[in-house]
């Protein structure tokens, strides 16, 4: 299910922590971005709505756009505005650069155009990134150091994960320069001084962009779910860097610990759903906890046809986001959640990943519990006493 | 049986009991927990970010269209609508996962979006064969120009297909809740000046006239008969309520048709059959089925709750249908039997001196006469909180008159208690000092236990029970104050207590980028609302 070009600009551009996004939309675009983001950090709330009504829509929404943009520059103390332009004023035609250059404004100001009409989530992303890239300056490389790219600030586990995958390199004697989208304007206007930009499932487009721009050369890679999908960002990061490898050898004992219970799960039928990440879940719950992958779609794919795709599997457990209660309730079998949009489950502790080696611990139990806490595994089956 | 207020400890510590009343609660508080638990941990966070915007005019017409039985809501616009939309807020606990839409383009912001809808209308009748399939224009639709309404003539399709205007552009302004909170106030005073105006609808509203203009039949009118709006299954005690008044109603010789929009399309179609509307929101529906098919309407307002006010609603109801009299008589035996059964908790009460702390509402007077002369506490101090107008954005002049016409309509009752308009955490304290309780109808720990360490009694849940259109709330609401005065309270720690919170924009955290949030809203919002009233003329 895919939640179109505005939905991924505000997610890439909300992860400049310290910045201000100005949504220049009717107040329902606004509402729902904040919705989604909120649900696991609520104090964060760094966004104001232009509020296009039917005056701006008959009118034009520039007036409405200079005065929020005059209002926005008293109150926030942050060095970043970025206003994002959604459906309505793209259909009636505002001059949204052309507000922006009449203000005087003490702040760095960068627009994104992103009708939600123009494109899918990713391409909002994409998009955005490169838009926000005018913000970096040409720095001295830091050697063996790297730019995380792809993540949002509200993706589930988000903040463990970015921890993790930062005390691995860190191990290997690397240094993350920025997560892009999840840092500061600083981190991210310095981001040039990588040696390295790691791309993880999204954010090529900015890869490419700070190439050309910056020379900074980059690797696609996995997002490293499970013992071996870690081992492999490990290592093609530090093969890229001809850096050696200082990790300890994963910890099986908390594996051991259950290893009945895996012997038990071996060959369960389960499908995934998600954005970027979910070929790469499949992958780990395929290769290393020996589950058999059913169906595996992405967001752009038709959900229906999901649906009725897993509806005619034999999956057991399904993989994905709050989106899919429904078919889970339906079919009476565990969700597990994992991927974009969260919003019936919380993460706020920043050591339980599901990414990394920790992450692969942490996963597995996750999914041990979902399986054995399913309340309804028996529903609708009748045992028979001998008194009845 | 004449019972007094024997203590019965069960157990000791934890879990102490009152000697349970003889008229079975029926589980509705249980039922106010549990929606306030599973519901309402989206629901009263959802409340919260309010502070920061609105959502959507579109999610409140998904939210109402998803109360139909075998009605699909069909998003006319592009992905990203039907992607957030699915989680409107009035229904965050139960996602609505059928939202197909019509996914626009930018080819199709060119040419139109018609023939998408015209195809997409056969494909949602063919996935899910509905009764009913609502149309929900988007601005994207709205801006294009589509002729939405020409479309579903056009298509023939077995089941109804139904326009509603739900562009996200054409929403409320900020101006007109200030200005409705204003005649509120006026009307406390005079119920008679209530004001009969509606808001501009937010999706709900709309939904609701369409069902009247493009769905309903023409039906013999049946004596006695009567339809009830709801504001969905979700609302707080929504399904005890419903039992208690179809209860009285039974007693009173009147059916209930169905409620609005909660039933079946089929049910929605026969709704003119009924004699009499009860209106708990806005009016316009109710005017135009009077228009179209003649059924008269009764608005639930303000001062129908209470003993006296329940009782006002059912002789109104009763009045209407032309069962004054024997309607009557079956009304005053139930609300003589709650007031029997509510009797052992006020003598329990008037042992003790109490000081209430509430927030001013469009009901708060209602409320207070409830604590004070149908539960007769005796209320030493009541202590007003303008937080949440303020949080509300609702303008200085016109709280000033609310707090105004609240003190004069209390000394009207001659309630008897001091007025204490937002106290200070110190004045809280003095006053807590100088009473056995201090009840709170809003979350206020983090506030009052932090520095003060005043130990207030939380009845923001259970004062739900108060706004029932029934007797037994308030006798449950008697029963549950009783057990927790009689159990006394824990001195408690609570973490969120630990945080610094706005004193002015309380439960917001005193963090400058969320105050600044919630300025830029505000002023944004108010000017919409300002050129929208010198264009209509009202301000």
């Amino acid at each position: 299910m895919d939640g179109g070009k505005f939905f991924g600009a505000f997610r890439a551009c909300s992860g400049i922590q310290d910045a201000v996004v100005l949504t220049h939309v009717p107040v329902g675009c606004n509402w729902g971005a904040a919705m989604f983001k909120s649900t696991s950090n609520q104090p964060d709330i760094r966004q104001a709505c232009t509020v296009m009504h039917e005056r701006e829509i008959v009118f034009g929404g520039e007036e409405a756009l200079r005065e929020a943009l005059v209002r926005a520059n008293r109150l926030y103390n942050t060095p970043l505005f970025v206003v994002i332009t959604g459906d309505a004023p793209a259909i009636i035609g505002d001059d949204v650069e052309g507000v922006i250059d009449s203000v005087t404004l003490n702040k760095e100001v960068v627009c994104v155009d992103a009708a939600g009409f123009k494109g899918t989530m990713r391409k909002g992303y994409e998009e955005a990134l490169v838009r926000l890239a005018q913000l970096m300056k040409e720095r001295t490389v830091i050697k063996n150091s790297v730019n995380l790219i792809g993540f949002c600030p509200d993706e589930f586990k988000v903040d463990a994960d970015v921890k993790e995958l930062t005390r691995l390199l860190n191990n290997a004697g690397i240094k993350v320069n920025c997560v892009i989208s999840k840092c500061s304007l600083d981190e991210f206007v310095n981001a040039p001084a990588a040696e390295l930009n790691v791309v993880m499932g999204q954010g090529t487009e900015l890869a490419e962009h700070m190439k050309k721009e910056f020379g900074v050369p980059y690797l696609e890679v996995d997002y490293p779910y499970g013992l071996e999908g870690t081992a492999d960002f490990i290592n093609a990061i530090c093969e890229h860097l001809h850096a050696g490898v200082n990790e300890k050898k994963p910890d099986l004992e908390p594996f051991k610990r259950i290893y009945l219970y895996l012997h038990e799960l071996y060959g369960t039928p389960v499908s995934v759903i998600g954005d970027s990440h979910a070929e790469h879940m499949a992958r780990f719950l395929d290769s290393e906890l020996g589950f058999d992958i059913e169906v595996l779609a992405g967001n752009e794919d038709d959900y229906f046809i999901f649906e009725q795709n897993v509806r005619n599997s034999n999956t057991t457990i399904l993989f994905g986001s709050s989106f899919e209660r429904n078919i889970t309730s339906e079919l009476r079998i565990p969700l597990v959640r994992f991927t974009y949009p969260v919003f019936d489950h919380v993460c706020v502790y920043d050591d339980a990943p599901y990414a990394g080696f920790r992450g692969a611990v942490c996963l597995t139990e996750t999914i041990l519990n979902a399986v054995m806490g399913f309340g309804d595994k028996f529903g609708g089956l009748t045992i028979k006493t001998e008194e009845g | 049986m004449e019972i007094d207020v024997e203590v019965d400890v069960k157990t000791a510590g934890y879990g102490k009991a009152l000697e349970p009343r003889e008229t079975a609660s029926n589980g509705v508080l249980q039922n106010v927990f549990r929606d306030r638990v599973f519901n309402g941990i989206y629901q009263g966070t959802t409340w919260q970010f309010h502070r920061y915007g609105l959502n959507c005019k579109l999610s409140g017409s998904v939210y109402a269209v998803s109360e139909i039985d075998g009605a699909i809501p069909l998003i006319h616009g592009p992905n990203g609508c039907a992607f957030h939309q699915r989680l409107t807020p009035r229904k965050m606990y139960a996602p609505i996962y059928n939202l197909p839409y019509t996914d626009l383009d930018e080819n199709d912001v060119i040419y139109g979006g018609e023939e998408k809808l015209r195809k997409k209308i056969y494909e949602v009748y063919h996935r899910f064969h509905p009764s009913l399939i609502a149309v929900l224009p988007t601005c994207v639709s709205g801006l294009v120009g589509d002729d939405v309404q020409g479309v579903i003539t056009e298509v023939e399709v077995p089941c109804d297909v139904l326009y509603v205007p739900s562009e996200g552009f054409a929403h409320r302004s900020r101006e007109s809740l200030d200005l409705m909170m204003r005649d509120f106030a006026e009307s406390w005073k005079d119920p008679t000046r209530s004001p009969a105006y509606d808001l501009r609808g937010c999706g709900h509203e709309e939904v609701m006239f369409s069902l009247v203009d493009q769905l309903m039949e023409e039906q013999d009118i049946v004596e006695n008969l009567v339809n009830i709006e709801s504001f969905g299954r979700f609302t707080y005690g929504f399904e005890s309520e419903l039992k208690e008044i179809k209860h009285i109603f039974g007693e009173m010789g009147v059916s209930v048709n169905l409620t609005l929009p909660t039933c079946t399309v089929a049910e929605i179609k026969r709704a003119p059959a009924a004699e009499l509307n009860i209106v708990t929101r806005n009016i316009r529906w109710a005017e135009r089925m009077k228009e179209k098919f003649e059924n008269d309407y009764l608005r639930k307002w303000f001062f129908y709750f209470g003993f006296d006010g329940v009782e006002k609603f059912y002789h109104d109801v009763a009045s209407k249908l032309g069962l004054d009299g024997e309607a009557d008589a079956a009304v005053k035996k139930e609300k003589k039997q709650a007031l029997g059964e509510l009797g052992r908790y006020q003598r329990m009460f008037a042992r003790d001196d109490f000081a209430v702390s509430t927030q001013g509402f469009f009901f708060t007077p209602y409320l207070v006469s409830m604590y004070a002369q149908d539960l007769k506490l005796p209320i030493k101090y009541l202590c007003v909180d303008t937080q949440l107008l303020k949080g509300l954005n609702i303008s200085d002049v016109t709280i000033e008159i609310m707090m105004k016409n609240m003190e004069e309509a209390f000394l009207n009752w001659d309630l008897g208690f001091e007025v204490v308009m937002n106290p200070t955490l110190d004045e809280m304290s003095e006053i807590a000092k100088k009473v056995d309780h201090v009840l709170s109808d809003r979350i206020t720990p983090p506030l009052y236990e932090k520095g003060g360490e005043i130990g207030m009694i939380d009845i923001s849940t259970t004062r739900y029970l108060l706004f029932r259109t029934g007797f037994s709330g308030i006798v449950e609401f008697g029963e549950y104050l009783a057990s927790v005065l009689h159990r006394g309270q824990t001195k408690r720690k609570p973490i969120m207590s630990r945080f610094d919170y706005d004193t002015t924009y309380y439960p917001l955290l005193a963090d400058p980028m969320c105050m600044a949030s919630r300025e830029m809203w505000f002023t944004m919002w108010g000017m919409k609302s300002k050129k929208e009233l010198r264009e209509t003329g009202e301000g």
